[in-house]
């Protein structure tokens, strides 16, 4: 259910667990080591295959489930470690290794490995045609290599929403209902306005940051993002990332920001603290604030996001080339994925469907949440993920999106120059990735 | 039963004197048999992967992808890169701030601790060794919260005189120095007791004499206490130096883990910065190359601290 946050690399993430996991990265190659060495014994029985998954996300629970649907077939389910070192073990794997049977690789790490689909079982060959109309067709072109192999089948997607605090707009004079609230920021410009007006009554910051909050939800409702529909870098002529860019510049020159980065420790606390009112939230992002502030339970609420719609994060599986026994964890993709499964997950765990057949069903669209003053959560992010288009990711999507986001993060939290930050970043991007 | 001791009666034994140089064959190379799991433990985990780093840093190479030769490209590109160079600054910058004092530190630390009426010594020194065995992370944890710029205690004590929060993190010189307190903090204790054991080995004697003669305490450690460790603090400084140029750890976990370590690079060190290119960039070569200069770097700088702290106390 908690995606790990996608842009791992760039907006600073790390709760305690995560400081540990990482240094048992830093503290050498254990992980590349342990990841080639396991075991190869297994690869012959059609009843058995490996998995890789990432922490936090808790496929055990899919996996004892499945047990329950096949119980002839045994899963090895590894949590290799967060996303993030997840894809550089297979990495690794990939280039020389002893290689899991299925994987499970967040949406922010796909376009990576769909730069060179060969290290992967093309789906199509297993049968993905006919069910690659049960899931979304944007997340699902984010699979799809453009000479049209399918590489992964999506588990669950980041649907946004703008998660606030009732009491502290209620302070500030603002309404608090969720349609009123949401009636207040149709655009971009009336969210920032919005801040102002709360920042104004109570001198108190709006929002966490600009970077996360304002910036990557505004570029992410592009049809076209930092690659064009033919896959060239465009990040620096498309208008629409330079005009997020600036949507993030302005809500840092407004004064509304609380200047905590998504994921840090002082975040955590703000949110507990109420240090801002609202907060740019997927689907998976509630089981954060849920954890990170559990006293304020009932006092939040979820407006939808300016723009009405958007997404951050999500995951997929896929099925490495040289696989032992790709049948059986295809097997597993179909049975778990499909729009049943999907459902009851949704049900059980809160991980958002990726299959638009479930998103009119009464048990999705009446699911609410007491934390949120039972929102209705289900209706609300999948009508988030609905409203976007296709678009193109390409090699360097997390190069490109670190550097816009550590510009903005550097104006708002270490004082760079407002003026020079958009050719900072584009100065950075092309050192970064030559083009 | 005489008769074998006739030396015509030796004959039989031949079979004997000839097996003897096998024997003195094997015994010659039995002391290599022995030390020989560490050279092969090595060759395949030490010398074939840093010799296979100097082969792919002559390529553009996507571990999952192509790989092209390129020659020495990837250092053409290396030297023009700005971020190699505030890598680099960054580097050196932290080594200098951690190490120096953590050596001086460490020197007076062992003085004082070598005083033959100091009380629970054995307690003052175990304690030293704390910082050291404790984890890294677990340390990370303690010092991000200590300087946390909204939260920490210390911002909070700031603030209780009067003064504005600091953002460590944020500035290049607030998070080296933030960066070189917890390398000294965990490294200060290890590096005592090395000089304390070396201290322990000088002739009390010698101190005595030289108080005879009239020199004070500043005189003797001077003359005395100094080049007696010169053989350990060539040791730390080495030692020091290969570590602390090799900073990864520190950085990584006080930055949240961003391998950026902050929004400019402002403490990205040159390891932070080649697993940022290997692995979050799948360059393996370009990584490679950063990987090849950094072995350069800390063997010329190792030499040079070798040259200068082996003149240490000669002079003078």
């Amino acid at each position: 259910m908690n995606t790990v946050p996608p842009l791992s690399s760039t907006a600073s993430a790390l709760s305690r667990r995560r400081v540990l996991a990482l240094s048992a990265l830093a503290g050498g190659a254990a992980l590349t080591a342990s990841a080639c060495s396991g075991g190869s014994s297994a690869s012959s029985d059609p009843n058995t295959f490996e998995f890789w998954s990432f922490t936090g996300i808790n496929q055990k629970d899919s996996v004892e489930e499945y047990k329950q649907l096949a119980p002839e077939v045994t899963v090895k389910l590894t949590e290799v470690g967060n996303a993030q070192e997840t894809a550089q073990g297979l990495t690794t794997a990939l280039a020389g290794g002893k290689v899991p049977d299925l994987v499970l690789i967040q949406a922010g790490d796909l376009p990576k490995f769909m730069k060179n689909p060969g290290n992967f079982v093309d789906l199509t060959t297993l049968g993905a045609d006919d069910i690659q109309d049960d899931y979304v067709e944007w997340v699902m072109a984010q699979a799809t290599a453009q000479s049209g192999e399918i590489i992964g089948i999506p588990t669950d997607v980041g649907g946004m929403g703008i998660a606030y605090r009732t009491d502290l707009m209620a302070a500030a004079g603002l309404p608090t209902n969720r349609d009123e609230v949401s009636a207040l920021w149709p655009t971009w410009e009336d969210f920032i306005a919005t801040g102002q007006r709360y920042t104004e009554a109570t001198g108190m910051a709006f929002i966490d940051n600009a970077a996360t909050t304002v910036f990557l939800q505004a570029v992410s409702q592009g049809e076209e993002q930092y690659y064009s529909a033919d896959g060239e870098v465009v990040y620096d002529t498309n208008p629409i990332v330079r005009e997020s860019f600036d949507l993030g510049l302005q809500a840092i020159a407004a004064g509304i920001t609380a200047k905590l980065e998504s994921f840090t420790d002082g975040w955590n606390a703000g949110m507990a603290k109420g240090a801002f009112a609202a907060v740019a939230a997927p689907s998976w992002m509630l089981g954060s604030i849920r954890s990170a502030a559990p006293d304020t339970a009932g006092k939040w609420d979820i407006a939808t996001i300016p723009g009405g719609s958007g997404n951050w994060g999500g995951s997929y599986l896929a099925i490495p080339a040289r696989a032992a026994n790709p049948q059986a964890a295809w097997d597993y993709i179909t049975t778990m994925q499909s729009p049943e499964q999907q459902l009851q997950h949704f049900i059980d765990a809160g991980s958002l469907p990726t299959t638009p057949v479930n998103y009119d069903k009464p048990e999705l669209v009446n699911h609410t949440d007491p934390f949120f003053s039972d929102a209705p959560t289900g209706k609300i992010f999948t009508q988030a993920v609905l409203g976007l288009e296709p678009f193109v990711n390409g090699e360097y999507n997390t190069e490109i999106s670190t550097e816009l986001l550590n510009a903005l993060n550097g104006v708002e939290g270490d004082g760079a120059p407002a003026d020079a930050a958009w050719d900072t970043a584009t100065k950075n991007i092309k050192t970064a990735i030559g083009a | 039963m005489s008769a074998t001791l006739t030396p015509g009666t030796l004959r039989p034994v031949k079979p004997a004197t000839a097996t003897r140089p096998v024997e003195r064959h094997w015994e010659r190379l039995a002391p290599y048999g022995y030390v020989a799991p560490f050279y092969v433990l090595f060759l395949v985990f030490g010398l074939f992967p840093l010799l296979f780093t100097f082969y792919v840093a002559l390529f553009d190479w996507n571990p999952i992808g192509d790989r092209t030769f390129v020659g020495l490209e990837n250092f053409r590109q290396l030297g023009e890169d700005p971020r190699f160079w505030n890598a680099l600054r960054n580097t050196f910058s932290i080594w200098i701030i951690s190490t120096v004092p953590q050596l001086i530190i460490a020197l007076i630390l062992a003085q004082v601790l070598n005083n033959a009426f100091l009380r629970l010594a054995n307690f003052f020194r175990m304690a030293m060794l704390l910082p050291y065995i404790t984890s890294v992370a677990a340390t990370a944890i303690v010092f991000a919260q200590l300087f946390n710029r909204d939260y920490g205690l210390l911002n909070w004590f700031l603030e209780l005189l009067g003064f504005g929060h600091v953002d460590f993190m944020s500035t290049a010189v607030g998070s080296h120095v933030l960066i070189s307190a917890m390398v000294i903090w965990r490294w200060f204790g290890y590096n005592t007791l090395l000089y304390l054991a070396s201290l322990q080995a000088v002739p009390r004697d010698l101190y005595e004499a030289a108080a005879v003669d009239g020199a004070g305490p500043v005189k003797q450690f001077f003359h005395i206490t100094l080049p007696s460790l010169r053989p350990v603090i060539v040791f730390t400084v080495i030692m020091s130096t290969i570590g602390g140029l090799q900073i990864f750890t520190e950085p990584l976990l006080l930055s949240n883990g961003t391998l950026t370590c902050g929004t400019a690079r402002q403490c990205q060190t040159l390891s932070l910065f080649l697993f940022e290119q290997g692995f979050g960039s799948f360059k393996f070569g370009y990584g490679s190359a950063i990987g090849v200069a950094l072995f350069a770097i800390i063997v010329i700088v190792a030499f040079i601290n070798f040259l200068l702290s082996s003149r240490l106390g000669k002079k003078g």
